[in-house]
């Protein structure tokens, strides 16, 4: 048992399209923008992936770092959508 | 990699996976928060199986608080007006963009390199983020920054439930 660069590719490319389908199918906003962190997580992996296996010259580690900036963009991403919806009245 | 490792790997990826496909199709908020976490944890592992050990602590953590906003109960339930028809085109939409990257996945040719790195990398990461690429790094903060004050304005203004809206 092994994990290739495609292996990875492969996981990377179905979290980034099970997110592309959250944020299709949900009705509600708020549910549809978990869909967000998800997609991101899959381009994250694949940056990770592709530090890990494929990184010849340069930073080999760039991947990493792209993927540590694209989780904080996510927890901001659904910070300011769940503030935007807004706080909903105790009636 | 070594077959610890590659377990690892696939167990994290299963569990992302899983945890995505519920967060798809579960109701209710709580219900939505453990799901993402799930997604957290299962991306934090497949970081730490590829010897991303930071990235994984980074994604741990701002995934947990992801789940944490999203499991609260008191934020406002906003339908979308867009018909089923639309929302039935975007899931085929997302289907394809699987066949799309899985065909790019497997008919790629890319090149292999022998990782020399450690399983943490603390150091060397840090240093393309506040050196190499600080400009990057400055510009995410400056997202981040101006999306938490942004949400804490709105958040302040309590507004009325939506009447369409299927609850918890």
């Amino acid at each position: 048992m092994t994990v290739t660069l495609f292996t990875v590719l492969f996981v990377a490319a179905g979290l980034t399209a099970v997110g592309a389908f959250i944020a299709a199918w949900k009705r509600e906003l708020t549910a549809a923008l978990t869909g967000l962190p998800v997609m991101f997580a899959g381009a994250g992996v694949a940056f990770v992936g592709v530090a890990r296996f494929g990184a010849t010259s340069g930073a080999p580690l760039l991947g990493q770092e792209v993927a540590v900036l694209l989780a904080i963009t996510a927890f901001a991403a659904v910070g300011l959508g769940v503030g935007l919806a807004g706080r909903e009245s105790s009636r | 990699m070594d077959s610890l490792h590659a377990i690892g790997f696939y167990v994290s990826a299963a569990l992302a996976g899983v945890g995505g496909i519920l967060l798809a199709f579960l109701h209710g908020h709580w219900h939505r928060g453990l799901a993402l976490g799930a997604v957290g944890l299962g991306v934090a592992g497949i970081y730490a199986s590829l010897s991303a050990g930071f990235a994984a602590i980074v994604v741990l953590v701002c995934y947990i608080g992801c789940a944490l906003l999203v499991a609260r109960p008191d934020y406002r339930t906003i339908e979308q007006a867009a018909a089923g028809l639309w929302r039935q085109i975007g899931a085929v939409g997302a289907a394809l963009l699987l066949v799309g990257l899985a065909y790019a996945a497997f008919r790629g040719r890319f090149a292999h390199a022998t990782f020399y790195d450690g399983p943490f990398n603390t150091m060397t990461v840090a240093r393309l983020l506040f050196a190499h690429d600080a400009l990057a790094t400055e510009a995410v903060a400056g997202v981040v920054l101006a999306a938490l004050v942004g949400a804490a304005i709105a958040w302040r203004r309590e507004r009325p439930r939506d009447e369409r809206e299927g609850r918890r």
